[in-house]
């Protein structure tokens, strides 16, 4: 059989037509422009009035559409994020999807006691360390608010450690102008300088807004001077469903698209063609115990939504969730949502995809939980790729050799077998697919076992590239109080 | 209480409408004010706390229940004669310094106010000062207090310090919460009590002013 080069198909998740997009979008628009939205930074005031919104009751903001146009015609379709030594290991364009951890969490499960405990800065930087080591974990976050340091400084604290424990990108959370200001000084030490950062960056702030459509000037501080630097930005807000937001989906999206839009705007009024990760937060408020779930199959859909909304209207590259749950241990329920977050978000082809690795509503932090989610997003990408057909594949001799062959042969003997299979099988290694007695003989372990057993291994010895002198004395420098 | 039976279960089942009909049933059947509320408004949200404590219940439910007793008391208000006790207690709440979040807090004020407790809300971002002053003024039983952010629950100390100094921290009860605030973190910055969410804070506060 002479076979013709067929394409590969790469499975792909769609969940909004082009009508519910624009339609989603229209909605977005007339928020803007008849609720209008309630900006307290005097600069961001000032920038909007003159570029033609309405402002009336000293902060209340209208915004025409003609300026959403502007910043979605401004703004970069694409942009890379670099390793601490300057490659290219995140270009955020079109459906390429990059998975890492998340922020804030105020607990951590020890991983000697397994016990819920409030977490610290070495936290901060095992977490960073798991991350350098984990293959499918492409960007660390701080996973903790450290409780012995400074509570002013802890963003600046947790930043510090994290360069000191991981060269992949970081995507780092400030707390005003007056630390972000900090942390940009230390990452300028790592990149070898402002100019150096500005073409190489390896660092991402996330900033929110406050749902429903309230613009604090902490976070407008941030916004604006990420703007200036051209350090990348995403600025979304917590437009949960029946919590920040409507609860019905397509409100609760319309509602935090129209929040990310003011602050694309007001990005790219404060610097034209600067980098502006897209995308709301749009979970649920939990109508019993009130939380914001990270499990629930809300979130990932409205994600893959906008994913579609991406791909329809906006272009920008967005921001997603995974690998995260809502149970407290990491157990069933954990692995269940764990999964159904993490390859929906890549079948729907999310750019930025954190909070990897979070127990207990995003309250809790896991290092196990990682290290599991590392495994779901091999297992995912192995599915993601598709099916290749070709005449190597389709492999129709060796089907030949093997079932027209003289007794004894098995394909497991062909060579053709030995050349593929690491390639067309995916290759468990925290995964148990081992008979039973020789499972009962290694210990009878559960997941939640291998992973804080290979969590350890990687703690253990995994090496993290050390910093310079340089840079460790500039950062030590940087973090004395004055 | 079965003479209020209709009236408490339309508002267990949020049903304004019903529930509105009769209390002015009651009233026009001679029932006095202090008897509706307790026998029929009260008890209907003990019952609907109760079931949402359980879990049988969901959160938009319960505020349409709090919802409907607050249009009734409405309507039972011009009645209430001198020495009614209408209140379980004043409750003054806020979010502090530095934080804007007001979900959480709305929510705990919401349930508190269907519980029976008067509130007085002083909204968000509010200053230790501001809190000093109005406990001065509306002389609260509890002092409430929400932060979501790590970085601004050192407001909460930073409160409790100017009720200290304002000679006002012994007058009241300090109930805390919010995403980062933790039981232990009560204790170290001597809140009375710590609500991990709004269900809770409601027990909290009864405990702390001996209501069962």
């Amino acid at each position: 059989m002479k076979q013709m080069e067929v394409p590969t198909f790469k499975p792909r998740l769609k969940v909004l037509n082009r009508e519910q997009a624009l339609a989603i979008h229209g909605a977005a628009l007339e928020i803007l422009q008849k609720t209008g939205f309630k900006m307290e930074h005097g600069g961001a005031l000032e920038m909007l009035a003159d570029a033609g919104c309405r402002v009336s009751d000293k902060d209340r903001v209208s915004m025409p559409a003609k300026l959403v146009e502007e910043a979605l015609t401004s703004a970069p379709k694409q942009f890379a994020l670099y390793d601490q030594k300057g490659n290219e290991v995140i270009m955020l364009a079109d459906g390429n999807y990059y998975y890492g951890t998340g922020s804030d969490a105020t607990f951590t499960i020890d991983l000697d006691t397994g016990e819920r405990r409030r977490a610290v800065l070495k936290d901060v930087g095992n977490f960073a360390r798991l991350v350098d080591g984990l293959e499918n974990i492409n960007f660390a976050m701080s996973m903790s608010n450290p409780e012995d340091v400074p509570v002013a400084d802890i963003y600046l604290h947790a930043f510090a450690e994290m360069v000191k424990n991981t060269s992949k990108p970081i995507l780092f959370i400030a707390d005003s102008g007056r630390d972000i200001a900090k942390i940009y000084q230390i990452a300028c030490l790592v990149a070898g300088g402002e100019k150096e950062l500005q073409q190489k960056p390896f660092i991402l702030n996330y900033s929110e807004a406050i749902s429903p459509l309230r613009f604090p000037e902490n976070v407008m501080e941030k916004l604006i001077f990420c703007a200036q630097k051209k350090i990348p930005i995403c600025l979304p807000s917590g437009s949960n469903a029946g919590g920040g937001a409507p609860v019905t989906l397509g409100g609760a999206m319309a509602l935090g698209i129209a929040e990310n839009l003011v602050g694309l705007v007001v990005h790219q009024l404060a610097g034209k063609g600067s980098p502006f990760l897209f995308g709301p937060n749009v979970s649920t408020l939990d109508m019993k115990s009130s939380v914001v779930s990270y499990g629930c199959p809300e979130w990932s859909l409205t994600q893959a939504a906008l994913a579609d909304m991406r791909d329809e209207l906006y272009g920008l590259p967005i921001w997603a969730y995974a690998g995260a749950t809502d149970a407290k241990v990491m157990d069933a329920q954990a692995g269940a949502e764990a999964m159904f977050s993490i390859i929906t978000a890549m079948l729907s082809r999310a750019n930025i995809i954190h909070d990897v690795g979070f127990l207990e509503y995003g309250n809790t932090s896991s290092l196990e939980m990682v290290t599991m989610a590392n495994e779901l997003i091999a297992m995912s990408r192995f599915f993601t790729e598709g099916i290749t057909v070709n005449e190597d594949t389709l492999a129709l001799e060796v089907t030949e050799r093997v079932a027209g062959g003289g007794p004894g042969s098995i394909f497991l003997m062909d060579d053709h077998t030995f050349e593929h299979f690491m390639q067309a099988q995916f290759l468990p290694k925290l995964i148990d697919r081992s008979r039973y007695d020789t499972w009962e003989g290694a210990g009878a372990t559960d997941l939640y076992q291998r992973c804080n057993a290979e969590a350890r291994r990687m703690l253990s010895e995994h090496q993290v590239e050390p910093k310079s002198s340089e840079v460790l004395e500039g950062i030590a420098r940087i973090l004395t109080p004055h | 209480m079965s003479e209020f039976q209709v009236l408490s279960e339309a508002v267990i089942k949020g049903d304004v409408n019903t529930a509105l009909a009769e209390t002015r049933k009651a009233l026009d059947a001679g029932s006095n004010a202090q008897e509706i509320l307790d026998n029929g408004l009260i008890t209907a949200m003990n019952e609907v706390g109760d079931k949402f404590s359980k879990g049988l219940l969901f959160v938009p439910q319960m505020l349409r229940s709090a919802k409907v007793m607050q249009e009734c008391t409405k309507t039972l208000q011009p009645f209430f004669q001198e020495g009614d006790v209408t209140s379980k207690g004043k409750v003054l709440i806020g979010t502090v310094k530095g934080d804007l979040h007001d979900i959480g807090k709305n929510l705990v004020s919401m349930m508190l106010e269907g519980a029976g407790f008067t509130i007085v809300d002083l909204g968000v971002d509010v200053h230790p000062d501001k809190f000093a002053e109005k406990t001065g003024e509306v002389k609260p039983d509890i002092v409430a207090m929400s932060a979501l952010l790590s970085t601004t629950m050192p407001s909460m100390p930073q409160t409790i310090e100017a009720l200290q100094k304002a000679k006002l921290r012994d007058s009241v009860k300090i109930m805390i919460g919010g995403a980062p605030v933790t039981e232990k973190y009560a204790r170290e910055i001597k809140a009375d009590a710590y609500g991990s969410d709004a269900g809770t804070a409601v027990n909290k506060a009864k405990s702390l002013l001996g209501i069962d």
